[in-house]
């Protein structure tokens, strides 16, 4: 195996700080040479000496005494015999831990007694006091080669090609080329349009023109983003049996997805992960906490501080793997086996992380006209979609009882109250009774003519109440117009049942609707005022009722449910669920322009002392170790108790790095394999020594280098990529190529590939014409959601317009996966993955062939090609982006005539030639 | 991802040129067949490589040979959740019934999940010699008492959390975290399944709802989605299973032939591409398995005396349709054994719904009320289906695994009557193929606090349990994000003292 040359400062510096203590006393001088190398000569170095290394412990040169073994724990701590390691062991504390092993072969007392007062006094060796490092001759840390032997990627890969009496295969045709180009960078396919168009596109540039408009698309955004959530282990609750929900937790996403579109540099990127709240963009570090979190804490303290060091483990596993590509999670219990990373490095690393929390938190706003404008716009549509809602409650609530027309019982996440608009300087909410205790209010939104929410006390707002519950800072009465919704920004009335609250407006207005809730965020029911009254008054003392409860229904304990969506005629839910998910959008959106609004992102406070944790174990502390990055690499050189922000900072710049010698490479492999399927190292997470090397070393290197000297553009290199002749050839196998190269390492082909579950779905969404293909805002969900204590799903049986959306904008839920494209190897957010799986398997088979998704999508198709005579060969353009043969259509046509035109749809949207990228 | 494509393209051809030579042949002409270079030789333990399983793409449930000669070929387990409480059931403690109502000696210093340390309280049910080797059993569980012969009690588990979902994540995929592979998934990887038109791999959730750590349970965390459990009950059939709505049978057979000829009307351009192929082939196998999975759940031609004697005729009031429901379940894991599925991971008890302890072993507040519903639910049931799969000679094959994700504490909740979560020490038991019995393992303190002698940890109990399926626990390993992963971590010591002589 190979192995680094390490040596450790760690000891040199011990005994310069810790003086000698009680060794003063000692009458003898101990010398290693002439008491220690003897004792462990005669007993030690059978096991832990040249010839075997027990532990990867030798005690045969002073170097590697210091150094220690895997356990990362140093043999000693000068002056301290007590706490040092090899004391322990030799003195035989713990018989499970002692050293020799076996009692019969046990050191004497004297032996020990000298080890002992040899420690004592310094543990003193020869060659103490060099500077030594920790270095290792593995390719990935070695700087990246400056020189090149070839520019540009065709130029190594043919080099490797001859090498191996390899033929590259002819070029693929353009209608394959542009699909396997939309594909892979958009994950959609092409229109049929698109596809004539560059097929007869004359000009030289028409390729490079065509890269140039896929990068420009917004929906390679898209597409990047869903790769670099797999490795950044997002997803949207936070796993374990509760399970619950993190509804801001998006906002990450949008940020992924903005990053790539803009092609914000990929230095620039890492550094905002890790450091975003000091760089202006907070929600990049919303990556810090994207994984699960456990927050059932247990009592046991030994266990608690375990699930911390969970956390923490977590942080620094995926900032290793997804960054530098280094397993450094593996050194949290003992040195890394293979790979130059001590236990304290990633205790360092841990120190770097240790005021890191979970939860959700405002954000700092992007303040621009842009968005003022967008607020307005949005405000308008609202009232809209809103007035349309409450024309549908009203038509259920008819459906229903027949002749009253009853308003649909309050529900905790949202009620409005429209009435005819009338002139009012104050507003006052009186709740007579609530489902159970005091009653809580997270926003009074009170909406003028024009769309403007009056009530805001930016605007000038007053607000007055009957009395607040006192004690808790999540709920003030401030918070009723602060702008913020959701229970952390609530108010709680004094009085149980009871209580009102009053909002004076900056100037009289024109009131038309108000809207209220327990907890927009949903994650509360309780406290819900189920009997209330609104008035409006012109001076604060005479009051008109406009709304109340009184002609809603009774409240009957379902304080979430849209109950009403059952009473209504179909063609009306499914226009229902649009409004409601059109308005949830942008109610959304509006928080978020307006006050930047909340996301999950990571929350910092100044941590105390990291220790390292002999094997791990949060009850063995062990030294206190500085923030600090990879030793083999450099170190930060913090001060122990530096600022937490620096910390973060700190290692975002060493990361993001050009002469960081793993960065680049690890970017630029991961782009390879997106486009490729399979990266330069196909171990994409792992480029250190138990990771594959790479097919094309220097074409690696060169990569790397190119990617950093132009500017870390992520979209220079794809060019770079998706330009060569590689990424034009064909698909098609070669008996005499695949004896050699079967998997097309070499690209004498290009490697053809099944979609990822996303890509199968938004596929078939876009050729049944169907896709909404709206970008950003919270996501779609495809549960329905039973939030006790913990949080059940429920996988909804039918979808419609609010779920047809890109598959990225899924409001992924830990653990549970889609109904139908969960079995495509779809991650479930718990695990980082560099790459996925790509399983064939008979319920994916029985997913896409019988699920009412694929039912209702055919049915789509074939409703978007009507009756026209050539609807079976448009299948085949939209799908495959090549006309039907003479033989389909044929075939296609008896098919037809017996089955139907939806069952044929239903087949093709089966097929292998919809499902891969050739 | 470098070991998923040897598992399911580029080695396809040598699969099917060595079909029946098994997996150990394959898998070492697989180690030294490497891409341009070799795959890297990794160790997955000090001094041992992985084995890995030789997967035909085109049908990678197809049973493999194990790593060597196997005791047991199934695995049935049976999984309490909510944490059954081992005090009330297996774990027989004299020192207990003594000192009932009296402090527990250092109690008011553990540390327990929910409620303060009450004192120590002895069961409500008593317990009584059992079957010829005179085991103790409770009263809760009478005529699973009765099998005690039949039993190998691991009395000496532990665990390493105190709470729901890390710990039966922690019994269900050795690791307390979300994410890792199922026990029956890294079984399915290693073994494929005697099944051909089943899942190799079936999780049976309770009635009431899906287990605390939901289908984490039985997930493929990183394994490729061939190997997760697919889950269904005697009630709830496989989603997508059945022909859609206004589809006869006749089209839908017409639609699947077609869609047949046009992938191969495509393949003709890719010949050899393995991928393909085995998409072709997976349509075949769903069509066999919407026929194979709904004969399999239709008890409708089981005899009436076996549907009373796993309790499943029965209706009327809570207790007899909580049991009806799962002696439907304890049958469909019969019949899925009987039909050579792989593993078999059937539920009882569901996630926490309507309070602590209501639709699971959770008895924190009044346990004497809450068992004496799940007591009656599990017992005869279970009792039924360990007779019935010993007369038809299962048992000889199979290995039959109860668990559950930790104990209970010998102490009452202060002000409460029921007990806290006790990961110290709790109990197991194996029954079937590969262990001895009757036979008793492991112990906990006087109390049955903690557990003292043969303590055996969740890498143990599935080092042992791979051990005999014929699986060496170290060698097998899955290449994931820079590590190689196993079952039991790095950990696990197979417990030899438990199995059988032969």
């Amino acid at each position: 195996m190979l192995y680094f040359q390490m040596k450790q400062r760690l000891s040199l510096l011990l005994i310069a700080s810790l003086g000698f203590g009680r060794g003063a006393l000692a009458v003898e001088e101990i010398e290693f040479d002439t008491h220690i190398r003897p004792i462990f000569e005669a007993h030690c170095t059978e096991c832990h000496g040249e010839e075997k290394q027990k532990g990867e412990l030798r005690l045969d040169t002073p170097a590697a005494i210091r150094k220690g073994g895997d356990s990362g724990e140093p043999l000693f701590f000068a002056g301290k015999r007590d706490e040092s390691h090899l004391y322990k062991l030799v003195s035989r504390q713990d018989p499970e831990e002692a050293m020799p092993p076996k009692e019969k072969d046990a050191l004497s007392k004297e032996d020990v007694e000298l080890i002992g007062r040899w420690i004592e006094q310094g543990a003193k060796m020869p060659g103490d006091g060099e500077v030594v490092t920790l270095t290792t001759d593995h390719w990935s840390f070695q700087a990246v080669a400056k020189e090149h032997r070839h520019a540009g990627v065709d130029a190594f890969l043919n080099e490797a090609l001859a090498d191996n009496d390899l033929k590259p295969s002819n070029r693929a045709d353009r209608r394959t080329l542009i699909r396997r180009l939309y594909l892979v960078m958009l994950g959609l396919p092409p229109s049929p349009e698109e596809v004539t168009r560059f097929v007869n596109d004359d000009s030289p540039q028409a390729w490079g023109n065509l890269v140039d408009h896929v990068l420009a698309s917004p929906h390679y955004g898209e597409r990047m983003a869903r790769h670099w959530l797999d490795i950044t282990r997002f997803a949207e609750s936070n796993g374990f049996e509760t399970n619950r929900e993190r509804p801001s937790a998006w906002r990450f996403r949008d940020y992924v997805i903005g990053s790539f579109n803009s092609d914000k540099p990929y230095d620039q990127f890492v550094k905002e992960h890790l450091a975003g709240d000091v760089l202006g963009a907070d929600l990049g570090t919303g990556f810090l906490v994207a994984g699960p979190h456990d927050i059932v804490k247990s009592p046991d303290p030994n266990l608690t501080l375990t699930q911390r060091q969970d956390e923490l483990a977590d942080m620094i596993n995926t900032t290793g793997t997804a960054f530098l590509g280094m397993t450094i999670g593996c050194a949290r219990c003992h040195n890394h086996k293979f790979d130059p990373i001590t236990q304290r490095d990633y205790y360092s690393m841990q120190a770097i992380f240790a005021g890191v929390k979970f939860g959700e938190r405002a954000v700092k706003k992007e303040a621009n006209e842009a968005g003022k404008k967008e607020v307005e716009s949005l405000r308008v549509s609202l009232a809209a979609a809103e007035r349309e809602l409450e024309q549908l409650r009203s038509l259920a609530a008819k459906n229903e009882s027949g002749l009253s027309a009853l308003r649909p019982a309050v529900n905790a996440r949202l009620n409005t109250e429209s009435f005819k608009a009338r002139s009012a300087k104050f507003v006052r909410f009186t709740i007579k009774r609530t489902n159970s205790s005091e009653p809580c209010l997270d926003e009074l939104l009170v909406f003028a003519s024009n769309g403007e929410n009056v009530a805001l006390a930016k605007a000038g707002a007053v607000a007055t109440s009957s009395g607040d519950l006192q004690g808790y800072p999540i709920h003030q009465l401030a918070h009723i117009n602060d702008g913020k919704l959701g229970n952390t920004w609530s108010w709680i009335s004094n009085q149980s049942g009871k209580g009102w609250v009053q909002i004076e407006f900056a100037k009289p207005s024109q009131i038309e609707r108000i809207e209220w809730a327990r907890d927009r965020d949903g994650g509360f029911t309780d406290r819900l005022a189920v009997e209330y009254v609104i008035e409006l008054s012109d001076d604060g003392k005479s009051w008109t009722a406009v709304a109340s409860s009184d002609d809603r229904e009774a409240f009957g304990g379902k304080p979430n449910s849209e109950t009403f969506l059952t009473k209504l005629p179909e063609a009306e839910v499914i226009r229902a669920r649009a409004l409601i998910a059109e308005s949830v959008l942008a109610r959304s959106r509006i928080v978020e322009l307006e006050t930047g609004g909340k996301a999950w992102v990571a929350n910092f406070s100044q941590p105390g002392a990291t220790h390292r944790l002999y094997r791990g174990e949060p009850m063995a502390r062990r030294e206190e170790v500085p923030p600090d990055a990879l030793e083999v690499i450099g170190s930060l050189g913090l001060a122990m108790d530096a600022p937490e922000k620096e910390r973060r900072l700190a290692l975002a710049g060493w990361i993001a790095s050009a002469d960081n010698p793993l960065t680049a490479r690890v970017a630029v492999n991961r782009l390879w394999q997106f486009v490729f399927g399979t990266g330069i190292v196909d171990t994409p997470s792992d480029l250190g020594t138990n990771g594959t090397p790479p097919s094309h070393p220097e074409l690696l290197d060169w990569l790397a280098s190119d990617f950093v000297a132009h500017g870390w553009s992520m979209k220079h290199t794809l060019r770079l990529l998706l330009s060569s002749e590689a990424f034009l050839r064909s698909s098609q196998p070669n008996s005499v190529a695949a004896r050699i190269d079967s998997d097309s390492r070499y690209l004498w082909r290009f490697p053809p590939r099944r979609l990822e579950a996303e890509a199968i779905r938004d596929g078939m969404l876009s050729v049944a014409g169907t896709l909404d293909l709206k970008m950003g805002g919270p996501g779609f969900h495809l549960f329905d959601v039973d939030r006790e204590n913990v949080v059940h799903y429920h996988a909804k049986e039918e979808t419609g317009p609010a779920e047809w959306r890109r598959m990225v904008y899924l409001f992924k839920i830990r653990q549970e996966q889609d109904a139908v494209f969960g079995a495509f190897d779809c991650p479930d957010g718990n695990q980082v993955i560099p790459s996925r799986s790509r399983s064939t398997t008979p319920l994916q088979a029985l997913n896409l062939f019988n699920s009412r998704f694929t039912m209702q999508q055919a049915g789509k198709l074939a409703e978007r090609l009507g009756d026209s005579q050539d609807r079976a060969a448009r299948v085949y353009e939209l799908l495959y982006s090549r006309p039907a043969t003479a033989e389909d259509l044929v075939d296609a046509k008896s098919f037809i005539e017996r089955h139907g035109f939806v069952s044929f749809c239903r087949a093709m949207l089966n097929t292998n030639e919809f499902l891969f990228i050739f | 991802m470098i070991d998923t494509r040897h598992l399911f393209d580029r080695r396809n051809f040598l699969s099917h040129s060595v079909n029946g030579l098994g997996g150990v042949a394959l898998a070492s002409l697989l180690s030294r067949e490497g891409l341009l270079g070799d795959e890297r030789i990794r160790e997955s333990a000090p001094g041992k490589n992985p084995i890995r399983p030789g997967i035909d793409a085109a049908n990678p449930h197809a049973a493999r040979i194990p790593h060597a000669k196997p005791r047991a070929k199934q695995v049935l387990m049976i999984f309490c959740s909510g944490a059954i409480s081992q005090v009330d059931t297996w774990d027989y403690k004299p020192e207990l019934i003594k000192r009932h109502g009296q402090p527990m000696p250092g109690g008011d210093k553990l540390i327990t999940f929910q409620g303060g340390q009450g004192n120590l309280m002895k069961s409500p049910w008593e317990f009584r010699p059992r079957g010829q080797s005179g085991k103790m059993v409770s009263d809760l569980l009478p005529q699973l008492g009765d099998l005690a012969d039949e039993m190998c009690f691991l009395h000496g588990m532990t665990g390493k959390t105190n709470t729901h979902g890390p710990g039966e994540n922690f019994m269900c995929t050795g690791f307390t975290l979300d994410g890792f592979p199922s026990a029956g998934a890294w079984t399915t990887y290693a073994l494929g399944s005697e099944a051909e038109d089943l899942p190799a791999y079936v999780a049976i959730p309770d009635v009431r709802g899906t287990p605390q750590s939901s289908v984490n349970c039985w997930g493929p965390g990183f394994l490729p989605a061939a190997f997760q459990g697919t889950s269904f009950n005697a009630a709830k059939a496989v989603r997508n299973l059945a022909i859609p709505g206004g589809i006869t049978g006749a089209t839908d057979a017409a639609t699947r032939a077609f869609l047949q000829r046009q992938n191969h009307r495509h393949l003709q351009n890719h010949p050899d591409d393995s991928q393909l192929a085995a998409r072709i082939a997976s349509y075949e196998l769903a069509a066999r398995m919407q026929l194979s999975i709904p004969e399999i759940t239709d008890l409708s031609k089981e005899p009436d005396y076996l549907l009373r004697d796993y309790g499943a005729d029965d209706s009327g009031n809570k207790i007899l349709d909580l049991r009806a429901a799962y002696g439907r379940n304890c049958i469909l894991a019969r019949r899925l054994i009987e039909r050579g599925v792989r593993f078999v991971q059937l539920f009882n008890g569901a996630y926490q719904t309507g309070g602590e302890g209501v639709s699971n072993w959770d008895g924190h507040k009044k346990i004497k009320e809450q068992y004496d519903i799940h007591g009656p639910v599990l017992d005869q049931p279970t009792a039924a289906l360990l007779k019935d799969l010993k007369a038809r000679g299962l048992l000889e094959d199979t290995l039959v695994v109860f668990c559950s994700e930790f104990g209970r504490m010998p102490t009452f909740q202060k002000g409460a009557s029921g007990r806290d979560h006790n990961p110290s020490g709790f109990t197991a038991w194996l029954a079937g193929a590969g262990v001895k019995a009757p036979f008793s393992y492991g112990a906990t303190d006087e109390f049955s606090y903690k557990a003292v002698e043969g303590v055996t940890t969740v890498y143990d109990f599935y080092a042992t349990i791979l051990h005999i399926l014929g699986l060496d626990h170290e060698r097998l390993s899955y290449y994931h994000n820079g590590i190689e992963r196993r079952l039991t971590d790095v950990h696990g010591r197979v417990i030899r003292e438990i199995l059988d002589s032969a």
